[in-house]
């Protein structure tokens, strides 16, 4: 369990400049500008403040603007002045200005900015904390974060040195880079010259892989996060988990010794794992016997408070097993396992269908029926326009018709699509892919230009060898390449992609996947970075610990360290949700 | 000019800058003139209006540098000027009679007009004082009814109207502005007395240790710094002390009753030596804490400019510059010094001449241990020295000192021969501008290069910075901008040639803003330039405000996205809202796609109606469906309203040629209707339950019959009836109904469900008897549901299938299982066997 690092890994580096650099502007923007003494979260409520004077920490959305001026505007009925100061984050938006202006309380409101981008979520992960990157860039087609991810690059590359390699997937991508490198230029010379630590620079968009964000992840942390939903590097384990009557609030990263070792683990193993662990601390525990005085002494006051800790995390683990346990390993989890591998691998078709249906007619949840309808589509480039329209039949009949829109904003994101009718998918596909070859082609290809949100799965699949050939029981135990984080059955595209890549250091012979996958943009600089084993991995639009942990293993194997850099921390139930309207 | 007196104790001395060959037609006397300090330019209005000349003839103003080089000549077409004066910027002030002040450029450029108010206007102004603070320059004025008016900095114009003086009848004999601690004061003189006006009082002051017998002030004189202050007196008697008139420092008479035309100080800053130059028509005198003073004859009218560290008396022939010799100059250049620095500079030039004298004079100041100080000397004295030859041999002396250093440091030679360079440069006859060391580092490089750019000598300016190796954005960045700034104002030149000329002398030199040049070529006028010089900035987001303010708001809005800052494109869409009708404006947005989504959003939150209108303007039918539906359960209250909506959507939906949403949103409304008469007729609560959800309460509520009925309307397909019905009859536990439903016909989900939901229920009973009837495929699930292994082992043994083998073994726990198990494996190892 939990392999050590080969010895030629490099030292991940120290993001602690990064939290000081956050904590002190904050807790100068608070005490020295506004004297803050209490927190409140922001909530849609009225604020019960005494206080003469109001600060609001907030993002950036008018939303949150219309709060501030509802508040501000009853006050104003009440006769009450205060003074009310709004502190952006990451950045101010002239959209909010406006809407504070249109509803009349810009003169009472004082803004300011923090720019705040960066969160360290663990010794590898840092994550903007945005989720609503997704659905406003994917959905919406709001372009504003980008400008933040070229400003949180800009700051790593300050801090860390230039980065002389860059690979990037998807237009996003292609925007950040091109934002960022502007930036870079504009402040030319503070990075000119040093030595780079980090040597190459991956940026993906989500939506060049959906399928891996939309599989069921049976990896301990991303089952934990499917679970319980681990928010900013923490979760909340109910008292179905801490067997007492209160929750608890844990903190899951490389500190926590028990979790740092089952982290990356299948699930099938971290049980046996976790009693081995139990016997071994019982084992310590023992040795308690038969000491003198002297060794008690050294004992209580040496390692007892270890024992005492680990024991305390093993047994919080254990807990969290035990729910997973309850509600995962009935035979509802494994059909859904066995039907999303025959997705993956494309058979059955007919019987994935028809399982959906069944699961949307039972109303089993809302958010995994419609995840299952998209992982059906993207893995099929497409529903058939039957079973298009009798899915989403059934869906509205069971959920509400207002999923009309939701169904609206999936086709829009592509991750739910109809299949033009009357030509199958394959020949459209190698029609497309002659005409694009044949360079005088241009113009069709703006024909087409509808299939540009065509996930081109199982091409890419077959390309990049997605689908592991099975000879025998996959051996998860001691994984043998990156599907392991899905039971052996599917290695995940985007780490797939930053695995070949890295293997051939440059797209070299890629070519055919690079055209299915739209989009990419590349800066290489051979020369200096053959030595440098340090990668930063950027998901624009969040990345599931599914993801993390198959890159994780790909670093222990091939003696790389990863640094991971998302919008967010996602999983399929997340990405549904963002897509999903709800009555308000 | 002749010296008259040589032989004198103030060590004073007077040396020619430049031969003026102004061609001045008329005299000095007959003109207003101003004279920049720190070796500024001379402005002279001729023909001002006191002279009862010819009303007809417009005076001209005319504009020299320092050596009298013609910078601007252009006719005065304004009211009657008071008072001529420069800023600290090198601006001409013109102050007018009624009290209005004109602010024209180096180059008679007409820079813009302020008023120092209306009481002013009424009174006319009497006299005006153009003066220097720490914050900028000032103006004082006395009107017609002898009351003062200042402003401390007249580029952040304030004016003060100063107290009144009691009994004051007629205008002061003299008076001058002063500044103390940072407040600018009115020091006048009627009649033997002073006063002092601050901003709220006036009081009487009296000099410490004033000689008796003054009835009147005639001439007052404030030094450079505002430190020290001159009185002359009608008696002849000259009183110097602090400008606080606290402290005297030395008195003189000169014996000479006549009022002065000019005095001005005469020192340099740290100088213990104080001397004021006192200028009569044909007289300059010299007078200081010595007994005697040195008195010079003036040849023709000559004009006094005070300046940090001595006088520059310029006439219509030449351009003189008299100062008190500095302490270095003095020790190398008197006569028979035997200071270190004169030794040295001896020794030098016996060496030269090959003489064996050089080694007895180094050796003479080596025994004092004096040599560092010599060299340190003869450098000093270079800066002093007006004369290049007079620099170079003194540098050279410093230059052979230092060869029998060991030790010194060399920065202090190198920098005062590269200040020296530069001072010799600007100095020259046709740049004018004669500062001296002291003033040169009072005004510092970066001034310096201002005034430069200011005159339009970038050439030099850029000379200047390159050798003195000044960091790119300071130096030759900064002038290039400037010169950049100057060409778009030719307006002779076209917009194409203005435009590449600035491209190829800027390049892509760091810390040049193209988007500044382009405000100024805005700012002129040039709107085309401005544009094109835009094209060469490299920040896109730098483009955006200047064309929002030229009005290219859609230039800008493509250049917002080009940046790809969405704030900035945000920013513009506001701006294009207000200044296009909306027609247009939705127009634009349809081209630009990334703007018209962020608009859309903003929409969202902000604008409703809009939204809709945009829609409609693209014929957006599928977003507009999309967005009466949500409107149909988010804005709308009332069923009707919320049927109405509907409608409005599928109708919508149609246009978009989406039948299944628009048929789905019939349902919708169909739905809606039937729950509200479900409502009424039944009670509880069905508005917004999901179809599914309608039948389930149905059925839960026992209406059997609505339930089908309602399955019928709405198409409900088989299968999801049968799994709906078997929830909710289950979840009542009514386990005869659901029997009956059961045997109702074959169900088309099979049996294993029934059997599920009996388990979960935990009625093990009801349970079996459905596990019976579960297909083959299923059955051993089914028994394995049930706890029945020893039936699923049979029926599992009976298919051979393998699968289901396992399964069944791993089922075998216990040990009552033992016996099934022993059974499953000796089918299985049968099975081998064939």
């Amino acid at each position: 369990m939990a392999f050590p690092h080969r010895l030629d890994a490099p030292e991940l580096p120290d993001f602690s400049m990064l939290k000081r650099l956050a904590r002190d502007q904050l807790i100068y923007l608070l005490e020295q500008q506004h004297e803050v003494d209490k927190l409140y979260k922001v909530e849609n409520k009225p604020a019960v403040s005494s206080s003469e004077q109001l600060c609001f920490l907030v993002r950036p959305r008018i939303k949150n603007m219309r709060y501030v001026a509802s508040l501000v505007n009853a006050d104003k009925l009440a006769g009450r002045t205060r003074k009310y100061k709004v502190i952006f984050s990451p950045q101010k938006f002239h959209a909010c200005e406006m809407v504070l202006e249109e509803e009349g309380v810009y003169g009472d409101v004082s803004c300011d900015e923090w720019a705040f981008s960066l969160l360290p979520l663990d010794v590898d992960l840092l994550s903007m904390e945005l989720p609503e990157f997704f659905r406003d860039y994917f959905l919406e087609g709001d372009q504003r974060w980008i400008n933040t991810v070229a400003q949180a690059l800009h700051l790593l590359s300050t801090l860390y040195g230039p980065f002389p390699n860059c690979y990037g997937i998807g237009r996003c991508a292609k925007m950040s880079y091109e934002l960022w490198r502007t930036l870079e230029e504009e402040e030319d010379g503070e990075t000119k010259g040093r030595r780079p630590e980090i040597g190459h620079i991956f940026l993906l968009d989500r939506d060049v892989d959906f399928v891996t964000a939309l599989c069921s992840q049976v990896v301990y942390e991303g089952l934990v996060d499917d679970t319980f939903r681990i928010k900013c590097g923490s979760v909340d384990f109910g008292p179905e988990v801490t067997s007492s009557d209160r929750s608890l609030k844990v903190l899951l990263n490389a500190e926590d010794k028990v979790f740092n070792e089952i982290r990356n683990e299948h699930f099938s193993n971290v049980f046996g794992f976790l009693s081995q662990k139990a016997r071994n601390l019982q084992a310590q525990y023992d040795r308690r016997r038969g000491m003198d005085i002297k060794q008690m002494k050294n004992f209580v006051s040496q390692e007892l408070k270890g024992l005492k800790q680990e024991h305390r995390l093993l047994s919080v683990h254990i807990g969290a097993c035990e729910s997973i346990m309850k509600k995962k390993t009935k035979q509802d989890f494994q059909e859904l396992i066995k039907t999303e591998h025959a997705l993956l691998e494309g058979f059955n078709i007919r019987e994935s269908t028809s399982y959906i249906e069944e699961h949307i007619d039972r109303q089993v949840s809302p958010i995994e029926s419609l995840r299952l309808m998209c992982l059906l589509s993207i893995t099929e480039n497409g529903l058939i326009p039957k079973d298009y329209r009798s899915l989403k039949t059934q869906y509205l009949q069971s959920y509400g018709p207002e999923h009309l829109l939701t169904f609206s904003n999936l086709r829009r994101a592509g991750l739910l699509t109809e299949q033009a009718p009357g030509d199958t998918l394959t020949a459209v596909e190698s029609k497309v892919s002659k005409l694009v070859t044949d360079k005088a082609a241009g113009k069709i290809t703006d024909a087409f230009s509808s299939l540009a949100k065509r996930s081109n799965f199982r091409a890419i699949s077959k390309k990049l060898n997605l689908i592991p050939r099975v000879d025998g029981e996959y051996d998860l135990k001691v994984p043998r390449d990156m599907a392991y984080v899905f039971s052996g059955a599917y290695v995940p595209l985007s780490c797939r992609v930053i695995e070949q890549v890295l293997e051939r250091r440059s797209w070299q012979g890629l070519d055919e996947v690079l055209r299915l996958l739209n989009c990419s943009v590349t800066k290489e600089d051979k020369a200096s970075s053959e030595s440098l084993r340090l990668i930063l991995v950027v998901f624009l639009g969040g990345c599931t610990f599914s993801e993390i942990s198959a890159l994780r293993f790909l670093g222990r194997e091939k003696g790389y360290r990863f640094i991971f850099l998302t919008t967010a921390v996602t999983n399929s139930a997340r990405l549904m949700e963002a897509m999903s309207e709800v009555k308000a | 000019m002749r010296r008259l007196i040589s032989a004198c104790l103030c060590t004073g001395r007077k040396y020619e800058l430049y031969s003026m060959d102004w061609d001045l037609k008329e005299e000095l006397r007959d003109c207003l003139v101003a004279a920049a300090p720190y070796g500024g330019p001379i402005a002279l209005l001729r023909n001002p209006w006191r002279k009862e000349k010819a009303a007809s003839v417009r005076p001209v103003l005319e504009i020299y540098s320092a050596s009298g080089l013609p910078l601007a000549s252009l006719l005065w077409k304004s009211g009657p000027v008071v008072s001529l004066g420069w800023s600290a910027e090198e601006e001409l002030l013109c102050v007018q009679e009624d009290g209005g002040v004109l602010v024209y450029g180096l180059h008679g450029d007409f820079r813009r007009h302020f008023s120092m108010g209306n009481e002013v206007l009424q009174n006319r102004v009497l006299d005006a004082r153009i003066f220097h603070t720490e914050f900028g320059s000032g103006v004082a004025i006395l009107t017609g009814a002898h009351r003062f008016t200042l402003s401390a900095n007249v580029s952040d114009l304030k004016l003060r109207r100063m107290p009144e003086v009691p009994g004051l009848q007629g205008a002061p004999s003299c008076w001058t502005a002063l500044c103390q601690d940072r407040v600018a004061h009115i020091l006048l003189a009627v009649g033997p007395d002073l006063y002092l006006l601050d901003q709220s009082a006036c009081s009487a002051v009296t000099p410490s240790g004033l000689a008796p017998g003054v009835s009147s002030f005639l001439q007052m004189a404030v030094s450079f710094t505002y430190r020290h202050l001159a009185l002359f007196t009608d008696t002849g008697y000259i009183w110097m002390g602090t400008a606080s008139l606290k402290e005297k420092l030395c008195e003189f008479n000169c014996n000479i009753r006549a009022p002065p035309k000019q005095m001005v100080w005469c020192s340099r800053p740290r100088s213990k030596e104080r001397a004021v130059v006192v200028a009569w028509e044909r007289r300059l005198m010299v007078v200081g804490d010595a007994p005697e003073s040195i008195q010079f004859v003036l040849d023709e009218d000559s004009y006094l400019v005070p300046e940090l560290d001595g006088v520059r008396i310029f006439s219509r022939s030449t351009h003189e510059f008299l100062h008190e010799v500095p302490v270095a100059s003095e020790e190398i250049f008197k006569i028979a010094s035997m200071a270190p620095g004169a030794l040295l500079l001896e020794a030098q030039k016996e060496y030269e001449k090959e003489s064996q004298k050089a080694d007895e004079y180094l050796r003479e100041i080596q025994e004092l241990g004096q040599l560092t100080q010599a060299v340190q000397q003869c450098i000093e004295a270079a800066g002093h020295e007006h004369r290049p030859d007079m620099q170079k041999s003194l540098l050279r002396a410093a230059s052979f000192g230092k060869c029998f250093l060991d030790r010194f440091p060399p920065d202090s030679f190198v920098r005062m021969c590269q200040d020296l360079r530069v001072l010799n440069a600007i100095r020259d006859y046709h740049i004018g501008i004669p500062l001296t060391y002291s003033q040169y580092k009072q005004l510092t490089i970066q001034v310096l290069l201002d005034r430069l750019v200011l005159r339009r000598l970038y050439p030099l300016a850029i000379q200047i910075c390159e050798y003195l190796r000044l960091p790119e954005v300071q130096g030759v960045s900064r002038i290039l901008a400037h010169w950049a700034c100057y060409k778009v104002q030719q307006k002779d030149v076209s917009d194409e040639d203005v435009a590449r000329a600035i491209n190829q002398k800027l390049g892509d030199t760091p810390g040049v803003s193209y988007s500044d040049i382009a405000a100024r070529a805005y700012g002129c006028g040039r709107t085309e330039l401005a544009i094109k010089l835009l094209e060469y900035e490299p920040r896109s987001g730098e483009q955006v405000p200047l064309l929002l303010k030229m009005k290219r708001s859609k230039l800008a809005l493509s250049k917002a996205i080009e940046s790809g800052d969405t704030d900035l494109v945000f920013t513009v869409l506001l701006h294009l809202k207000n200044e296009l009708n909306r027609g247009d404006f939705f127009m634009t947005l349809r081209n630009q796609p990334m703007a018209l989504s962020l608009y859309r959003q903003f929409c969202k939150h902000q604008e409703l109606e809009t939204l809709k209108d945009l829609y409609n303007q693209d014929d957006n039918h599928q977003e507009l469906g999309s967005f009466h539906i949500r409107a149909s359960y988010a804005a709308e209250e009332r069923i009707e309203g919320r049927v109405a909506a509907l409608q409005t959507a599928a109708d919508a939906f149609y246009k978009a040629k989406n039948e299944f949403a628009a048929k789905a949103t019939e349902d919708q409304m169909r739905l809606l209707r039937l729950q509200r008469r479900l409502e009424d007729e039944l009670g509880g609560r069905f508005l917004d339950l999901s179809l599914h959800d309608t039948v389930t309460t149905l059925i839960l509520g026992g209406h059997n019959k609505r339930a089908e009925q309602l399955a019928r309307d709405f198409r409900i397909p088989d299968k999801r009836l049968w799994w709906l019905k078997l929830t909710a009859l289950a979840d009542l536990e009514d386990w005869e109904e659901l029997e009956k439903f059961s045997k109702s016909k074959k169900s088309p989900i099979g049996y294993l469900p029934f059997v599920e939901i009996c388990m979960k229920q935990h009625n093990k009973y009801e349970a079996k008897k459905y596990a019976s009837r579960v297909g083959p495929e299923q059955k051993v699930k089914a028994l394995l549901l049930v706890g029945d292994v020893a039936q699923a082992a049979d029926v599992a043994i009976e298919h051979r299938n393998e699968a289901e083998l396992s399964l069944v073994l791993s089922h075998c726990t216990g040990a009552t299982d033992g016996a099934t198990a022993d059974k499953i494996q000796r089918a299985r190892a049968q099975a081998q066997k064939k």
